[in-house]
């Protein structure tokens, strides 16, 4: 088990060093910050000083060096546009975009794994298809426009929920809403396929001979072995709703890690965007890695690939 | 699933064909603007007419229109985006499947990584670099598919590599493209098609977002995504700029993935893991 | 108080340039704080001369300010808390309003109509800017062939918009007929009536003469026209105004070009030798101001960022021409003869056609009245969303003696 955990931790690091150079270069080919922040008559002088003060003068391959050698010393650099250390941005925004994550992700449980439920019971018939379909209309929708679409029935029609922003619980409902509605397919169609496989399995043609009420065999036997590859998809989910999160955010002006995202990219915040890559990367990665011990864990065929 | 999913099937044949004689189904030009109509209601409502069936946006351009050519930009970066992302990691999910030992391990590595990179993130950074436009859009995209593809025929490489067809071809002798080529292809043929139905989805949602956000196929040509980006101020009073678009990706995707599930219930009940 | 300013030379913007009213410079700083705490520590907890005292911010999200409480040269303000709030999606800025969270949005011209529903009041701030299109780099010998070096084909471009289907479709009534580039109403710095009259005339919608020029310069079949649409911070309005110019040209036979950028992406293309920009059209604008010279030595001086005119190492007539006029302006103290000197200013770069003025903007806001009740709004440099996009310039020297 050990070994197990020992090589996914080195694969992880090989990753992340992957992740962290092409951040690099490429966060440096779209361009110069310091031309962003200059006003509309500014000489090519105030340029120069510009440059050299934010420390992006000297080649860059020089400015890579010195990027690496503080990073392994805890520094990822300042954020050219908030003037504080990248790492603090990012970590003074990443509890709001988390405070959504799990409740989007139960949404999406409640929704979903019943819908799958539903569909392997009645598997080829009219409900499979229905559940299929609800289940699907969340990935079909974008985001943005259900964000939007809510926001104007819910809060500007109704009046009933606030249009954005972080706040008290009526601020996440809309949010929620949209987020998790494309998780939920995820989920329907795992359940769905996992109770099917168990379903089928000897395990529960013994019980069945056993006497077992139907009920019974469902509720406590399959579906908690169904459950078990749905673990995965947290793994999956997560670092998707972390990175995915931009257009949500940016919908309901979430003060998360998705709009500084997006900003840092729009405002050329180099030394944020790379951080943010960076700590989103070694998040994802740590999530993944729980979740593949866990299940490793629940799952011995798996230590052994 | 016994039952075809007949309505599905003619969603999509519908909006190919639209795609495809988009120019012979209008008058219009999807960027002709006329100021004064603009803003006018579908001809059910009141204020529209018969002129422009479905509307107009605030420049006056014809929704019909837009929708038509809209569906052209959708289906275009869709096949080449799943064509180049799909083929990519087809390939090297077979490769990394058979051949296993180290080339496996630093193609999952990079699969991995893939994974971890934010693909959004890196469409805006693109987009940014090498400008708005088609091939932009088309790699970015690209790179955000081809990771899963190589992960799911990867992982059906690998159970093909234990049946007995390929046992006996190594037997014979047969080099190891060849196998990968004329054994291993043919039967993962059937989950990269499921894979491809599905991911178009993924792709008319992920178009829809870069333009939304502004790094997709550049304005004033019309793309579902970007017309309702440029409606959305205007929901209040002609919500039928953003709706009608909206709905239209809805229904594809919507289509595309139960049409999808019916496909990989029909070929391989047991691909799970899609 | 009394603020003493010493300047080496005439500095004529000076009132204006420290009014705020124009630009980012001129707010009243103590010096003794800010030598003190260093430029990093005022920045973040700046202390300015009121009537709002900063409380804290929140870097790209919101500022949040309180009022004082001592009597104020200025007057109190009738209302504790100011917070300004990033809101990038503007429905969402509008719904805010609409329910009472937020009590002012900027907002753009196109919501300014559908903001009528519910108890929506729209604040319009006239003369705040003008949206114009411009040439970059037409004095490069490396396009001189180019039909946009001609300033005959420019004034076809003019003549081929249609500003009053611009006023009323894309900014739905809210901006009228703009006068030369830079120059406004409220100044008696030129003679404004005349302007009015010239640009009435000037900036009329003419498509048929202006197909008629474009033959008569060589271009019967039109010709292909780079077009760089973008908006600058706070303005977003410009990329439809942009937009339905461009169509306004293919219909004349031009074909359009149009390539779409990002504010993030439009300034470096002005540095250096503007590869990116030469031989193209550009939307830009000017913030409203009573004082003319300075803005136009933004736009037009050898050593600017724009330039315009031609740069050090390339002045040619016009240029000089320009120099010499500006020249003299900041050195004449004769108010009479300072508005001779700047209508003859106007007058050169306007016989150019090299900025065109398309229509004269205002400042939108929607309010809520329950909120906020009835005010008169003071012109200035009305965009808050510019005031979030834009970092101040920096400083690196605190204040030596």
């Amino acid at each position: 088990m050990s070994g197990f955990i020992a090589r996914r931790l080195l694969q992880g690091l090989v990753v992340l060093v992957l992740v962290a150079t092409v951040v690099f270069f490429l966060g440096r080919l779209t361009g110069n910050p310091a031309d962003l922040m200059l006003p509309e008559d500014a000489t090519a002088e105030d340029r120069q000083r510009l440059i050299e003060a934010l420390g992006l003068d000297g080649s860059l391959f020089k400015q890579f060096v010195a990027f690496i050698s503080s990073a392994l010393k805890g520094d990822l650099g300042t954020s050219l546009r908030m003037r504080q250390p990248a790492i603090d941005v990012f970590l003074s925004r990443l509890p709001n975009t988390l405070a959504i994550i799990p409740w989007a992700l139960l949404l999406a449980m409640v929704v979903g794994i019943p819908l799958g439920v539903v569909a392997a019971l009645h598997r080829g018939r009219l409900l499979d298809r229905a559940a299929g379909t609800i289940a699907v209309l969340g990935i079909a929708t974008p985001s943005f426009w259900l964000g939007i679409v809510l926001i104007f029935l819910f809060s500007v029609e109704l009046g009933w929920l606030p249009s954005g922003r972080m706040g008290g619980p009526e601020h996440y409902v809309l949010p929620v809403i949209t987020l998790g509605a494309f998780l939920t397919a995820g989920f329907m169609r795992l359940t769905r396929s996992s109770m099917l496989e168990v379903l089928e399995s000897e395990y529960v043609k013994l019980a069945r001979i056993k006497g077992l009420s139907e009920s019974v065999v469902i509720w406590k036997h399959c579906l908690r072995n169904a459950l078990i590859p749905v673990l995965t998809l947290w793994g999956v989910f997560v670092g998707n709703l972390i990175t995915g999160a931009i257009v949500t955010e940016t919908v309901f002006a979430w003060p998360g890690v998705g709009r500084l995202t997006y900003e840092a990219v729009i405002y050329r915040d180099f030394p944020l965007l790379q951080a943010i890559i960076i700590l989103k990367a070694i998040l994802i990665l740590t999530i993944n890695l729980v979740v593949d011990i866990l299940y490793a864990y629940v799952d011995p065929r798996i230590r052994v690939n | 699933m016994r039952s075809t999913p007949w309505i599905c099937i003619l969603v999509i044949v519908t909006m190919v064909f639209m795609a495809v004689f988009a120019p012979l189904l209008t008058p219009y030009s999807p960027i002709d603007q006329t100021l004064r109509d603009k803003l006018l209601p579908p001809f059910w409502l009141e204020g529209g007419s018969m002129k422009y069936l479905l509307g107009t946006d605030a420049f006056g351009r014809d929704i019909l229109s837009r929708l038509l050519y809209g569906a052209r930009v959708s289906l275009i970066v869709a096949t080449l985006a799943l064509t180049a992302g799909g083929g990519v990691g087809l390939v090297i999910g077979i490769v990394a499947g058979y051949l296993g030992g180290t080339v496996e391990s630093i193609l999952m590595r990079l699969v991995d990584a893939a994974f971890t990179f934010p693909a959004i993130l890196f469409a805006l950074l693109l987009a940014v670099t090498m400008g708005q436009g088609l091939g932009t859009l088309v790699i970015a995209i690209s790179l955000l598919l081809w990771a899963s593809f190589a992960r799911v025929i990867r992982g059906e490489v690998l159970a093909l590599k234990q049946r007995d067809f390929v046992a006996l071809a190594k037997v014979r002798g047969c080099s190891e493209p060849r196998i990968m080529l004329t054994h291993i292809l043919p039967n993962v043929l059937s989950t990269f098609m499921v894979l491809v139905t599905l991911n178009i989805g993924v792709v008319v949602i992920a178009e829809a977002s870069l333009s939304f956000l502004g790094a997709g196929i550049p304005p004033p040509t019309p793309s579902w995504g970007l017309m309702v980006s440029e409606g959305r101020g205007r929901i209040a009073d002609a919500w039928w700029v953003s709706l009608i678009p909206g709905l239209a990706i809805t229904a594809l995707v919507l289509s595309v993935n139960v049409f999808g599930d019916w496909l990989r219930d029909r070929l391989d009940p047991r691909l799970r893991q899609l | 108080m009394t603020v003493r300013v010493n300047t080496n030379e005439p500095q004529l913007g000076l009132p204006a340039a420290l009014s705020r009213a124009v630009a980012p410079e001129g707010s009243i700083a103590p010096k003794i704080y800010f030598e003190a705490v260093g430029e990093e520590e005022f920045r973040k907890k700046p202390i300015g001369s009121g009537p709002w005292k900063f409380v804290r911010s929140v870097p790209g999200d919101r500022i949040e300010f309180e009022a004082v409480t001592h009597p104020h040269w200025r007057g109190r303000p009738h209302f504790k808390n100011l917070h300004i709030l990033q809101i990038p999606e503007e429905s969402t800025r509008v719904a805010m309003v609409r329910t009472g969270e937020a009590a002012i949005a900027s907002i753009s011209p196109e919501t300014v109509l559908s903001a009528g529903r519910g108890g929506l009041e729209v604040l319009t701030i006239p003369g705040t800017m003008q949206a114009v299109f411009q040439f970059y780099g037409a004095w490069r010998p490396s396009v001189k062939d180019d039909p946009i070096t001609r300033p005959r084909v420019r004034q076809a471009l003019s003549l081929a918009i249609d500003r009053e289907q611009i006023i009323e479709h894309v900014m739905a009534g809210k901006a009228q007929m703009p006068r030369p580039f830079a120059t406004f109403g409220f100044t008696d710095s030129l003679s404004v009536d005349r302007w009015k009259k010239w640009s009435d005339d000037a900036y009329r919608y003419d498509p048929a003469l202006a197909k008629k020029i474009l033959a008569e310069e060589g271009y019967p079949n039109g010709f292909v026209l780079k077009f760089a649409n973008v908006a600058l911070p706070g303005t977003q309005f410009m990329i439809s105004i942009g937009t339905a110019i461009a169509d306004m040209w293919t219909k004349i036979g031009i074909k359009v070009n149009m390539k779409h950028y990002e504010w993030g992406a439009f300034p470096p293309m002005q540095m250096g030798e503007q590869p990116n920009l030469t031989g193209w059209a550009s939307m830009f604008r000017t913030a409203g101001r009573p004082d003319v010279p300075w803005r136009y030595n933004a736009a037009f001086a050898p050593d600017s960022t724009e330039r315009l005119l031609g740069d050090t190492g390339d002045c040619q007539e016009t240029c000089r021409k320009f120099l010499e006029i500006y020249k003299a302006v900041i050195n004449e103290r004769d108010p009479a003869k300072r508005t001779t000197l700047n209508d003859s200013m106007v007058q050169l770069i306007a016989d150019q056609w090299i900025v065109v003025p398309i229509i004269e903007g205002m400042g939108y806001y929607a309010i809520n009245k329950k909120k906020v009740g009835e005010f008169a709004a003071i012109p200035g440099r009305h965009e808050l969303g510019d005031v979030f996009e834009r970092m101040p310039h920096p400083d690196e020297k605190p204040w030596k003696n």
